[in-house]
């Protein structure tokens, strides 16, 4: 039975479809309405408002806060400057991708950090005689993600922040209107956008302040389904969709480096020592076993197998999340990976997917085969290997005071 | 280039016989002891003025003979009894059975009590006789190396010979090792005796140093360990052995230092081991370093957080090493005698349901009132420990936990004191009255004196888990995953008390 | 009188039944026998009181195998279980208590009351418990290799299991060692801090066996969460409908629609045995049915000593059997009552009432109540697991009214007095059990219609279980596999040719799984002995 979050009052007022998820324990909204295609396109075009309150959130403070979060997570944490923000995972001693998340820095030694599985655990036991401490703020604290081109004006007619020399992946503390809440240039729509946080008990207030102010603005609640096609667009990976967490993967098969997951760029190798960096560097020398693709699907291939049936193209509303088999370019009896997501892109007109591929395939531009379903029956299309990231619009990281 | 090629943290037996071991083998050598004397809990104590032990442990029928005949400690004073001592098993209604070596001695003194035990004796000490070899074969060499992700023939056929070993008992001695192992030393000996204080006393060894009460499964595997490894004593008890053992050590070249508290092992850029940092910032300089303290002394206080790999961290933090023995040490006016007899060694126990209950308040982290003893009198045999005329009773006094939760306060360490004499009494009427000097150790004494994790006299736990693979499976060959570092204590195979093994296994593993 | 049959099973509890199943699909003349006028042994529903139906000794069924189910065809018979949600555990002092759900998040968030950490930790401690649940599967659904035999089948079944590790590691290898030999407390401390939590963990690793939470060798048990198969499902425990009877009256449908006959009130002596071989069996009245095999499903002091008799044995299996522990040390209250005992009102409804309620408010509790036992008490406070299985299938009660079961342990067998004084003690010990529940439900007195109390005395006695042992003997590590019951006869044969074993007391062991009648049968139909 999931809790609602702070924010249920007006979310279930707006949801017009009654479509709740399970999400971390919190009802999440999935889509607002029947028809939810402006869901999404409020990320691209205006506004689109997502409670993300059932992240998981941890302060974590103490004179040692900096060296054990650098200990934990594959980038140095301890060269994050006030106010900054950061993407990252973390691993366990063999390099294995435990979780990610972003990591704030609000303080000399004070951490936020959000994670998509419940991490107490994990961390706490890492602190051995560090002087450390970790406050779980799930369910003390609230958040909302704002996300679209209008995101940046609809925020400045609320709060008192400076938001147009805020940069991508910074903090800000605001004011609204007899409230204090934080605000990120972070989001998961590759877009520009932003991410609010606030204590529970100002949850009302900073909802209806961003929604009132966003009227201007055609700001919309957003689910998870219109997140999810904006997140594959923008290349971002899932833990428990495109990847699993080490601790509850069965098999190695079922574990993912940070290389295999296309993370490479956020470890920093060369430091003081960190979980998983023996691991990793080796495999940083002599190599990973897969790396995760963006994948361009045919369309003309596509539209040619419905054709034959007489049909015109058919695509899935919205994103998917079961695995797809890929096959070797000219030979269709080798699987060389698979697909763990995907959607149609509104904004390229194309058929994406996020997938995981042998190491030999996972060069941009390689040309593959990849498994559709066409009227009952199973079929090949063609496709191309690329950076999962398809989508990148200059004002995701653009400041308006330079 | 260092002065040294290995460094041995701990002088203790194990620690000194891996280093005369590898000094014979001409390497150079320094044992660094914390304590000013040398032997860990092997060595002898001056507990009172004039009063003194032959160690915190007395067993020494567990020395393996390979070990001494590696360094030749004869040479070097050291006499073995060629038998297992005397063990005087006492009933509290007064009654007596002289365990000796002899089974046919043995046997006739139990039939003063009952025929049918006599009988059972002989039968399970034939059962043991047959079932030694495959202990000893456990015990004098290291573990197997079993590669489960990689099984090879040649790992195969390793397994098989001991398999083969097993055959070698013969069907029936096999699948009745088999059927025993796993019980309760209660069970077991029930199945054979019907004298209680007999069956109490020949269990009694199975709990020493041990999570367990005689009902509690696989206590057997412990009691089968015991009656195999103890074969005969050392003349002069532990500290003879750790007396011969310095002396060969030294003629060997190996260096030893007392009073030097190692703080940490020193690790280089690569994560290999470079040597030691004393207490007082001293560093000391070499490629191996070979450790007889307890495994998580070793990876959890001789480094850094984070300095080991998390897996090993992780499983060395989980090794169980509840400590439940604790010392009574006392100086007697008089010549003692238990049970109206005059004996070096006597143990108590008197019934299973008496031992269980002893047990029962470990468990909620309490302490009995009626511990069971484990009593050596080694004045009997050398009256130079205390002044003439005068005894020494030192005591190991089971099951006592380290973790008191109301804490070892002097009071509660009184109480003890206090509980066994009153026990003491029963076999020793006036005893408590001869008393002039009493020492008393409990587990968290044992653990800063002798830095004893725990309190446990075994670096951990006799327990199947910890037995098969010692202390845990990536260290169980005497090798660690920190490269330089091997572990030779009795945390190793094959486990705790006087044996010298895991300190003669561990060297042979670094020669190698 | 005259008809010869191929096969006569004695005792038609659920593996006798379900043996007898497989045998006449096979197309053999089959007959059980059962000694009560039920089917079923200790898988049996009786109203015992006018209007209640009680599942009197078994009362949950979790670890039934899935591929009997498929195999017999059982769901055609009225197989029909209820899967349980919730596993709630009150606590004294009217607290909220803890109840552990089927939904994860609800669950880590009861937990977390107690222990953040442990909450979180649970899905580590699942996939080690998989991995160690593959190889107990590898175990329970074959017959047991026998360890002394250099055969290479032997051999081969033995490397089949060895080939579950692979790919593990050395550490999980040893992680094997600890789940076989540890203490379930002990093993449960390698991941959780929570006393509370650990209570009603641990005590799944003691249910019917005479050990503590704090004894070695309990851990292995706490498997059988991580196996229960619900219909091939992962889902661990459920009521059968109708109780657990339910499950004996499907295996009988299904082995009479093989053709298979079934008696009940008949109660057979002894086995009939000439030249070492098994003929027939021979009834108390004195008449005789020939068989050309007979099947006991009786535990094997029974099948030994009574069914073959002291006479017809070497004494050197006479001893090996009499070494074979039986030692029950459990009871049941069965109450009928007026209206819901609601373990805690602070709960809005009912819902952590629909599964089972674990009396065990800590690991300390029921290892006390333990040290009672083994001194020869039954625990004036014992750890009490309850099922209101009314809530659930509201037609084992009248309307508005609930059965509620309660499984009691420890009560031991052999009790100070002597075991023959059980019944004298029953209902002090059912007041026991009455006043324990009462610290969480102050008003029960005032809702106890009536009251069945099932001493150990009363399951040997009325269930011809020896010394009231609920799974037909203990299940220690040096009683499994193939020393169940004794070396040399642990796949199903007995000294005496042409008779065979199927009951808990064989491979591998006890409660509703079906598995010893089932690989019985097929051990029988392999050797054509028929």
């Amino acid at each position: 039975m999931p809790l609602p979050t702070p924010f249920h009052p007006r979310t279930s007022e707006l949801n017009h479809n009654l479509d709740w998820k399970d999400w971390g324990g919190y009802f999440a909204a999935n889509s607002y309405d029947v028809v939810n295609d402006f869901e999404y396109y409020a990320f691209r075009h205006s506004a689109g408002l997502v409670d993300v309150t059932p992240l998981f959130k941890y302060r974590v403070t103490g004179n040692d806060a900096s060296l054990f979060l650098s200990r934990l997570i594959v980038k140095d944490i301890s060269k994050l400057k006030l106010n900054q923000a950061t993407y990252c995972c973390w691993c366990d001693d063999r390099g294995m991708v435990i979780d990610d998340g972003t990591v704030m820095r609000f303080g000399e030694n004070e951490y936020f950090v959000t994670a998509a599985d419940p991490s107490y655990s994990w961390f706490s036991r890492l602190i051995k005689k560090l002087d450390v401490h970790i406050e779980d703020l799930t369910d003390t604290h609230c958040a909302l993600a704002l996300q679209g081109p209008t995101s940046r004006d609809i925020l400045k007619n609320m709060c008192n922040a400076d938001l147009d020399s805020l940069k991508f992946f910074w903090t800000t503390s605001a004011n609204g209107d007899g409230f204090e809440f934080k605000i990120s240039r972070t989001g998961y729509t590759g877009d520009l956008g932003y991410e609010l946080w606030a204590k529970n008990e100002d949850a009302l207030k900073l909802f209806d302040a961003v929604w009132s102010a966003g009227q201007n603005y055609n700001i919309r609640m957003s689910g998870i389904a219109a997140l999810d096609i904006a997140r594959i667009e923008a290349g971002l990976v899932m833990n428990g969709v495109d990847y699993h967490s080490a601790l509850h993967a069965l098999t190695p098969a079922q574990m993912s480096t940070p290389y295999e997951l296309g993370l490479g760029w956020t470890v920093n190798l060369e430091r003081e020592p960190f979980m998983g960096q023996k691991a990793l560097k080796a495999e940083n020398k002599n190599g990973s076993r897969w790396g995760t693709v963006g994948i361009d699907i045919n369309w003309p291939d596509l539209e040619a197998l419905f054709k034959k049936h007489g049909l015109p193209p058919h695509t899935d509303p919205g994103a998917w999340r079961h695995s797809v088999p890929i096959y070797d370019r000219d030979d269709l009896s080798k699987q060389i990976g698979y697909a763990t997501s995907g959607t149609w892109s509104p904004a390229l007109k194309k058929n994406i997917a996020m997938a995981t591929l042998e190491i030999d395939y996972v060069k941009p531009g390689t040309e593959v085969n990849f498994e559709v379903m066409v009227e009952h029956h199973r079929e090949t299309v063609r496709a191309i290997v690329g950076k999962p990231q398809f989508f990148n619009p200059e004002r995701k990281r653009s400041i308006l005071n330079k | 280039m260092s002065q040294y090629d290995i460094i041995v943290i701990g002088g203790g037996h194990n620690g000194l016989t891996t280093a005369a071991i590898l000094a014979k083998k001409g390497k150079k050598v320094l044992v660094v002891e914390k304590r000013d004397v040398l032997g860990g809990i092997a060595a002898g104590e001056e507990f009172h003025p004039g009063y003194s032990t032959t160690g915190l442990l007395h067993d020494t029928s567990g020395v393996r003979t390979e070990a001494i005949k590696k360094l030749q400690l004869e040479n070097h004073g050291l006499e073995f009894e060629n038998a297992r001592a005397d063990v005087m098993l006492l009933s509290k209604d007064g009654k007596s059975i002289n365990i000796q070596s002899d089974v046919d001695s043995t046997a006739t003194a139990i039939k003063e009590f009952s025929e049918k035990d006599a009988g059972a004796y002989r039968e399970y000490q034939a059962f043991i006789k047959k079932v030694g070899k495959v202990f000893d074969n456990l015990m004098d060499n290291p573990p197997p190396d079993i590669d489960v992700e990689h099984l090879t023939m040649a790992s195969l056929v390793v397994l098989a010979k001991k398999g083969m070993l097993l055959k070698g008992l013969g069907n029936k001695t096999m699948m009745e090792l088999l059927k025993v192992a796993p019980m309760c030393v209660a069970d077991f000996l029930n199945e054979k005796f019907e004298t209680d204080f007999l069956k109490a006393g020949l269990a009694a060894p199975a709990l020493y140093g041990s999570y367990a009460g005689p009902w509690s499964a696989y206590s057997t595997i412990n009691l089968l360990l015991w009656e195999c490894a103890s074969k005969s004593n050392v003349k002069g008890g532990p500290q003879a052995l750790v007396d011969a053992l310095q002396k060969a050590a030294e003629q060997a070249g190996v260096e030893i230092r007392t009073g030097a508290e190692v703080e940490k092992i020193l690790l280089d850029n690569e994560g290999a081991v470079s040597g030691v940092r004393l207490k007082g910032g001293e560093e000391i300089h070499a490629k191996k370093v070979a450790a007889s303290c307890t495994p998580k002394e070793t990876f959890l206080n001789l480094f850094d957080d984070f300095e080991i790999e998390y897996e090993l961290d992780y499983w060395i933090d989980k090794i169980r090493s509840r400590g439940t023995t604790a010392k009574v040490n006392l100086a007697i006016n008089k010549s003692v005698q238990l049970n109206g007899k005059t004996v070096e060694y006597a143990r108590t126990g008197n019934s299973f349901d008496e031992m269980e209950k002893a047990f029962d308040p470990v468990k909620y982290r309490e302490v009995t009132g009626a511990p069971f003893l484990d009593i050596h009198i080694p004045t009997v045999s050398n009256p130079s420990l205390a002044p003439e005329g005068h005894s020494v009773v030192s005591i190991l006094v089971h099951q006592i936990p380290y973790d008191f939760e109301a804490g070892w306060s002097a009071d509660a360490k009184k109480q003890l004191g206090d509980d066994v004499l009153k026990e003491l009494e029963i076999y020793s009427p006036g005893i408590s009255s001869a008393v002039v000097g009493m020492e008393i150790l409990t587990p968290a004494d044992f653990e800063e004196r002798y830095t004893l994790t725990e309190g446990h006299i075994f670096h951990g736990e006799h327990f199947v888990d910890q037995l098969v693979t010692r202390p845990i499976p990536s260290c169980a060959r005497y090798t660690t995953p920190v490269s330089g570092l091997y572990l030779c204590g009795s945390g190793s195979h094959p486990g705790g008390g006087i044996t010298c093994m895991p300190g003669y296994l561990g060297a042979s593993m670094i020669l190698k | 009188m005259s008809k010869k049959y191929d096969a006569i099973i004695i005792g038609g509890g659920h593996n006798g039944l379900i043996n007898a199943a497989y045998l006449a699909k096979a197309g053999k003349e089959v007959l059980v026998l059962e000694k009560r006028h039920v089917l079923g042994g200790a898988a049996v529903s009786e109203e015992i009181f006018p209007g209640f139906t009680f599942s009197v000794c078994s009362y949950v069924v979790s670890l039934f195998r899935p591929h009997i189910i498929r195999e017999l065809n059982l769901a055609k018979h009225g197989y029909d279980i209820i899967p349980m949600d919730a596993s709630f555990q009150p606590l004294p002092d009217d607290d909220y208590g803890l109840c552990r759900w089927g939904d994860g998040s609800r669950s880590r968030r009861e937990i977390a009351r107690f222990s953040k950490k442990d909450s979180e930790v649970y899905g580590e401690f699942s996939k080690v418990m998989t991995h160690m649940a593959k190889l107990a599967k590898e175990v329970i659904d074959h017959p047991a290799p026998d360890v002394a035999s250099i055969n290479p089948k032997e051999l081969a079944s033995l490397l089949r299991m060895g080939k579950v590790f692979k790919n593990l590691g050395p550490e999980m290898l040893q992680m094997n060692t600890k789940l076989l030999t540890m203490s379930s407390a002990d093993f449960l401390d390698l991941w959780f801090e929570s006393e509370v939590l650990k209570g009603p963990m641990a005590v799944s690793g003691i249910i019917g066996t005479f050990l503590g939470v704090r004894s070695p060798g309990t851990a292995y048990v706490l498997l059988h969460h991580y196996m229960g198969e619900l219909d091939g499902a992962f889902r661990s425990w459920g009521f059968s409908k109708g109780g657990t009877g339910g499950v004996s009256d499907a295996c009988a449908s299904a082995a009479k629609s093989f053709g298979a006959e079934i008696r009940t009130n008949v109660n057979v002596a002894h086995v009939k045995i000439k030249n070492g071989k098994a003929t027939g069996v021979v009834l108390a009245n004195g008449d005789e049915i020939d068989s050309k095999i007979v099947v006991s499903n009786l535990d094997p002091n029974r099948t030994y000593l009574k069914m073959i008799g002291e006479d017809n044995l070497s004494p050197n299996i006479t001893t090996e059997i009499k070494r074979f522990k039986m030692r029950g040390s459990s009871g049941k209250v069965n109450f009928a009552l007026s209206g819901v005992p609601n373990f805690c009102k602070k709960r809005e409804g009912l819902d952590h009432m629909k599964g089972d309620i674990a009396v065990v408010p800590n690991v300390d509790y029921v290892e006390k109540a333990y040290d009672q036992a083994k001194y020869g008490e039954f625990s004036e406070r014992p750890y009490i697991n309850i099922v209101v299985p009314s809530l659930t299938d509201p037609t084992l009660a009248p309307p508005g009214k609930h059965v509620m079961s309660c499984f009691v342990q420890y009560a031991p067998f052999d009790i100070k007095e002597g075991a023959e004084h059980w019944p004298k003690l029953a209902e002090k010990f059912g007041d026991a059990v009455q006043n324990t529940i009462k610290e969480y439900v102050p008003d029960i007195d005032s809702l106890v219609e009536h009251r069945q109390v099932v001493t150990p005395w009363d399951l040997q006695e009325t269930f011809g279980l020896t010394e009231g042992n609920i799974f037909q003997g203990e299940l220690t590590l040096e009683q499994l596999l193939f020393q169940r019951p004794i070396s040399g006869y642990a796949k199903y044969k007995t000294p005496i040719d042409n008779l065979w074993m199927s009951g808990s007391g064989t491979h591998p062991g006890g409660g509703i799984m079906g598995s010893g009648g089932e690989l019985s049968a097929k051990s029988i139909l392999k050797e054509r002995v028929i």
